[in-house]
């Protein structure tokens, strides 16, 4: 065989680009006809929420580092500017598709009986008199109009928020001859709801808010006349750099950056389709903005008030009802969990089970009178988290509990500083992050002190100890009480409080010191095991794939012949079809109703497979900036199973697109009876696992019958 | 959950080592000794108080704030007793004993600083806590190298006891300060090193290696161990490695830049230096003795510590006797120095039977009994140097030779012993002038010396007449029932001389009565 390059720039696919085709994917779930028409909404919404965050931090990124003269190409060879230059087309054109979808949608919505009147101007006689009333009642209280003349400047606009520009002229003037026109600007109160319900005799009538505000502008303006308005909105700058180093408190730092992040460069305007070209000019003018970053929406802007209309009552039919997690077998609820996982390792599969095992198990250890300390990492958790609450009163308790908390949590970090100082006032040790690293990896140490001596119980995931997205993420857990694991558990904790390194891990492995070489070398594995004739295979699950070094070994190993079969959610770097470098390489995506989310790794190691979890995905990232650790399942049971799991989602017809080789995902059309949804498969398994619990136990164990 | 007695006891130890801070929990049982806990910090005090005998303020600052936060662990796993340790760094310093002070205020830890022999001590404990893997490796001649910071020991087994032990003043961060001053380019630090190296090693084989075959050697470090299983070629769980692929290995990581080292060792960039010296080190021993292996158990002062302790502390059965490897340490000086063995051996049991029999008198316990034995060993090595100042001499060569495990009070007072054995007795003013002794060890020095005296009278022909012997104690006499094969004129004269001294120190009268087995 030839030496082949496999770092060759053009067997990569720019990381920002594929992630369009990502959200290209979530809104390819928002046309499917075949999917409730309200979760078709949702999934739209979520694509705006999603494009919202990619601008306020990858394009936003990405033009930093043009201002900065960065020139760093990235893994397909691009500089900023070029990766810019790429962009462009694709988001007008994917902004274009959405509101085409939109249009769609909000068609099927009137046949269904709900209609969103889109203009003021629709409305009929009685609507419009609600609105107005609507309007003076409790709209024009919290109205902040501001005019801009010589002596008052442009307005600053929030980021991210909804705004109503107006051209006014003095009144009784000619507006068409008066040359000083002035513009005005109003925000959009984000504290009232964005849909205001109209009284209707026959089905449901809502128009938004914005609309509500333009028709009633010239109540602002008393001394004006109307020429034009029209609704805008901006994004900027958000994902400003923290000076570590330089930060004397961490956490004052951040605050003050939560403050700043609103003023940052525009990075987007959106405006209405058929803005007056004068308001249009001044806006460009006075956001300093460029016209590739001008998007003119045809139709409502910001769907995020798709996800409003969700969740309206009375659509149910029009909704997927996900089941009710179901109990894990081992842990029904009242049980001891210390005593459960003393029998063994238990694994918990979310969202398809329960999340309470995981808050039962740090409050049971709360108020256990043996237990002597907790140690938990939390990196997003929900409002008024249980397992928050937990931990304080284990600290109240007078147990030693140190929560490492990680306030560089994109987007929440307020949420984040508030409940870490009710921690601490509680007692707790509360570590704020590492300097320089995102602390990512999920784990929880419970050190208990029983009759034959220390014990340590500890709780792995792939998600966040959240027990509000662990309904709807599906993620990977593992409670063990094996002491290798809690040897490591105990040294990760001492190396997160900032002392040196253990001498030796016994089972995980921790980013970014040794993972990414431990996953190097397990591929590496592969290749020589394909190289010298025996079995090899990686089967792999993750959000997102763009490491250079992991998808170049990647490329080595398929090149040597190993069966590579790959579940990437969103960002996929590496190339498939490719000839000589990844022939044998499949990539799949599953977007379903569920945020696919789990970390499954699984090495065939010559007919001896290896099965790991982790809470990293393979980017730089994860492997080189944050704590992360992946860990082995060694239970023979529990190992089949998770290949079980991974093996299914394979096997799925119903949600599973295919990276082609030109980039592009397909996905295979099967008749609706042919259709396999691993997600409603899960769900149906997780409900047989608690009727027929003997599932449960060794399949390969001969079980006599007691009776006749 | 309230501790029961057969719960195993948590037990934490402290090293305050001269470039990391240590903490280890341990959990002792029967079963054996269990780390629960590891913590490491890095702090390199070492290189202040090496080079100005000082220890900066930020340093102690760290110090006392590590310290304390081991002291919060330790509560956190309701660690019932505690050792901490301070070695070379702290014990080379000119103020260390308000430096202890200072800790204890601050930190709220009760710091001790340990003799280098005491320190060796706890290393070889905590190798020989590895038992039947070390008990395999001595019974070839085995050398341990014992790789500190401020110095490295190196031990000699013979016929599975330890029978020499001597330290010399190459502790890798010594050695590296040293270095850093010559400001050496890279190519020539090895051959720097070997020259500082090489010549205390040469007069170390010459003095004690002499045709003594060496086959293994026991490493311990705090910079290579780490990485030995996973670094040098062919090394599984024993942690044993071939001469040969050692060496290699070890010229592969001189050979190689910083960041190699670091990347292939998985270890950070700055700890390589350090390492790469250890592993300079251990090439240089391994070559110059011709051995065959290498174990490396990755076994540290921590270890020895818990060990001794668990030992100590009747918490679990010893696996070793370390008091035969102190004897038979001082046997090999006393062959040294030409001592008699047989005389030694006879002094040795009269001294004995006495102790023995008037311990409800003397209040004396396990280690001043092995401090006796050790002075009727040596109570005659000075005559080497001159045969007529016996006493001075002998207490200047027991001052000046390393024996592993006696802190230096104990050596001083043994030196003390074997010293008034032969010379008038200094009572407490005039020998606490000159020396390090307490109340305590005078008193110790006052009562072994009075027996000592006494069997040095029974046996003062040098002929071992005295079979056996019996002490008895009546009120204010200590009868002395001896078996002797032979007359004991000569010894009777001189005993009635001794025995002022002995009824000096303890208010009784010894009295010897001969009864003959024979008749």
């Amino acid at each position: 065989m030839i030496n082949m390059d496999f770092t060759n720039t053009k067997y990569y696919t720019n990381r920002e680009l594929s992630w369009v085709r990502f959200n290209e994917r979530v809104l390819s779930e928002a046309k499917d006809k075949e999917i409730e028409l309200f979760e078709r909404l949702k999934f739209l919404s979520i694509t705006a929420s999603n494009l919202d965050e990619f601008f306020m931090v990858r394009v936003a990124s990405l033009k930093d580092m043009v201002h900065a003269g960065y020139t760093k190409k990235d893994i397909a060879g691009l500089k900023p500017e070029g990766q810019l230059e790429l962009l462009y087309p694709v988001l007008h054109d994917f902004v274009k598709d959405q509101y085409l979808t939109y249009h769609k949608l909000a068609a099927e919505c009137s046949k269904q009986g709900l209609k969103m009147v889109e203009r003021h101007e629709d409305m009929n006689a009685e609507e419009a008199e609600y609105a107005d009333r609507y309007f003076a009642d409790s709209v024009y209280p919290v109205l902040t109009p501001m005019a801009v003349d010589s002596s008052r400047p442009f307005p600053l606009i929030k980021n991210k928020s909804l705004n109503i520009c107006a051209l006014l002229a003095k009144k009784g003037k000619d507006p068409k001859k008066d040359k000083n026109l002035v513009f005005a600007a109003v925000q959009v109160p984000s504290v009232l709801p964005r849909l205001v319900q109209l009284p209707s005799k026959e089905g449901r009538r809502v128009i938004r808010l914005e609309e509500v505000i333009e028709r009633n502008i010239d109540k602002l303006f008393l001394n004006y006349d109307l020429v034009s308005a029209s609704p805008f909105q901006i994004m900027r700058n958000a994902d400003l750099p923290i000076e570590e180093e330089e930060a004397e408190d961490l956490l004052k730092e951040i605050e003050k950056q939560i403050k700043r992040r609103q003023w940052g460069e525009v990075i987007r305007l959106e405006t209405e389709k058929g803005i007056d070209k004068r308001l249009l000019k001044i806006l460009k003018q006075e956001l300093a903005i460029n016209e590739e970053d001008i998007y003119e929406i045809d139709g409502p802007l910001d769907l995020t008030f798709l996800m409003k209309i969700y969740g309206l009552d009375g659509f149910e039919k029009f909704k997927h009802r996900s089941p009710e997690p179901c109990a894990v077998p081992r842990l029904p609820a009242g049980c001891d969990v210390f005593a459960a996982i003393r029998e063994g390792d238990i694994l918990l599969h979310h969202p398809y089970q329960s999340f309470t095992p995981v808050v039962e198990f740090i409050k049971q250890a709360a108020s256990d009178p043996d237990v002597l300390a907790i140690k938990q990492t939390l990196y997003r958790v929900s409002g008024n988290s249980p397992i928050v609450r937990a931990l304080a009163e284990a600290a109240e308790n007078g147990k030693q509990v140190s929560v490492l908390v990680e306030l560089k949590a994109r987007f929440d970090e307020e949420n984040n500083i508030g409940w870490a100082r009710m921690l601490e006032k509680s007692g707790c040790h509360v570590i704020y992050g590492l300097v320089g690293l995102k602390t990512h990896c999920k784990i929880a140490l419970v050190v208990r002190r029983e009759e034959d001596g220390i014990r340590r119980y500890v709780h792995l995931g792939t998600g966040n100890y959240n027990d509000a997205t662990a309904r709807l993420y599906t993620d990977m857990g593992l409670l063990t009480c094996a002491e290798p694991v809690g040897e490591d558990a105990t040294a990760v904790f001492n190396m997160l409080s900032g002392y040196s390194e253990p001498l030796q891990w016994n089972r995980l492995s921790l980013a970014p010191l040794w993972l990414k070489k431990r996953l190097l070398r397990l591929i590496k594995r592969e290749t020589q095991a394909a190289k010298a004739g025996r079995q090899s295979g990686i089967k792999a699950k993750m959000n997102s794939l763009c490491d250079p070094d992991v998808i170049a070994a990647l490329y080595e190993a398929s090149a040597a012949g190993v069966q590579i079969d790959l579940l990437v959610r969103g960002i996929c770097s590496l190339k498939t079809g490719i000839p000589g470098v990844s022939d044998n390489i499949r990539v799949y995506s599953i977007v379903g109703n569920y945020l696919e989310h789990s970390r499954i790794f699984i090495f065939e190691n010559d007919c001896n497979p290896e099965v790991y979890l982790a809470s990293a995905d393979w980017m730089p990232r994860n492997l080189e900036r944050r704590v992360e650790i992946m860990f082995p399942i060694e239970d023979a049971v529990l190992k089949e199973t998770v290949i079980h799991i991974l093996t299914e989602q394979f096997k799925d017809t119903a949600k599973k697109h295919v990276l082609m080789p030109d980039g592009s995902y397909k996905k295979k059309r099967v008749s609706k009876e042919n259709r396999f949804s691993c997600q409603i498969s899960f769900e149906q398994e997780a409900a047989d696992l608690l009727e027929k619990p003997d599932q449960l136990k060794d399949s390969r164990r001969f079980i006599p019958m007691e009776k006749i | 959950m309230a501790e029961k007695k057969n719960n195993p006891r948590l037990f934490a130890a402290i090293d305050v080592g001269s470039f990391e801070l240590c903490l280890k929990i341990f959990e002792i049982s029967p079963k054996g000794i269990r780390q629960i806990d590891h913590i490491r910090h890095r702090l390199a005090l070492g290189t202040d108080s090496y080079a100005t005998r000082k220890i900066s303020l930020a340093k102690m600052e760290e110090l006392f704030r590590i310290l304390q936060e081991f002291k919060d662990i330790m509560k956190q796993y309701h660690v019932r007793d505690y050792r901490a340790y301070g070695t070379s760094a702290l014990r080379e310093t000119d103020n260390t004993e308000i430096l202890l002070d200072q800790i204890r205020n601050r930190s709220g830890i009760d710091l001790e600083i340990l003799s280098n022999s005491e320190q060796r001590f706890l290393d070889y404990k905590a190798i020989a806590a590895f038992g039947n893997t070390f008990d395999a490796i001595i019974a070839k001649p085995t050398a341990i190298v014992d790789i500190g910071g401020g110095s490295i020991q190196l031990s000699l087994f013979d016929k599975g006891a330890l029978v020499i032990t001597q330290s010399l003043k190459l502790g890798v961060l010594r050695l590296h300060e040293r270095l850093q001053n010559m400001k050496p380019r890279s190519t020539q630090i090895e051959a720097l090193m070997d020259e500082m190296i090489d010549g205390q090693l040469s007069v170390f084989k010459k003095m004690y290696l002499k045709d003594r075959e060496i086959k293994n050697l026991i490493i311990m470090d705090d910079y290579l161990s780490d990485r030995f299983k996973t670094a040098v070629p062919g090394v599984g769980d024993d942690r044993i490695a071939t001469a040969d692929a050692f060496l290699e290995f070890a010229d592969g990581v001189m050979g190689k830049g910083s960041e190699e080292v670091a990347d292939a060792l998985e270890i950070s960039e700055e700890s390589v230096p350090l390492l790469k010296i250890s592993a300079g080190i251990m090439k240089r021993v391994a070559r110059s003795f011709g051995a065959d292996a290498l174990w490396v158990p990755g076994a540290a002062l921590c270890d020895g510590i818990a060990y001794e302790y668990a030992e100590q502390n009747k918490l679990m059965s010893a696996s070793r006797d370390f008091e035969a490897d102190i004897l038979a340490c001082a046997a090999t000086i006393s062959r040294r120095y030409m001592g008699s063995r047989k005389r030694a051996e006879a002094l040795e049991n009269i001294a004995l039977a006495i102790f023995d029999g008037m311990k409800r008198v003397h209040g004396m316990g396990e280690r001043q009994r092995l401090i006796l034995r050790l002075s009727a060993t040596l109570h005659d090595c000075g005559k080497f140097i001159n045969m007529t100042n016996v006493g001075e001499c002998s207490h200047a060569i027991i001052m000046n030779t390393e024996m592993i495990g006696l802190s230096h009070l104990e050596r001083e007072i043994l030196a003390c012993v074997v010293k008034f054995n032969h010379e008038a007795f200094e009572y407490f003013e005039d020998l606490s002038a000159h020396s390090d002794i307490n109340e305590e060890a005078y008193l110790t020095i006052a009562k072994l010396t009075a027996i000592l005296r006494i069997a040095n009278a029974l046996d003062k022909s040098h002929r071992q007449k005295i079979k056996d012997i019996r002490v008895s104690l009546k009120e204010d006499k200590l009868t002395i029932d001896v078996d002797a094969g032979a007359d004991l004129l000569f010894e009777q004269e001189r005993f009635a001389s001794r025995a002022a001294f002995f009824e000096e120190v303890y208010g009784l009268r010894p009295v010897i009565r001969r009864s003959s087995s024979s008749s």
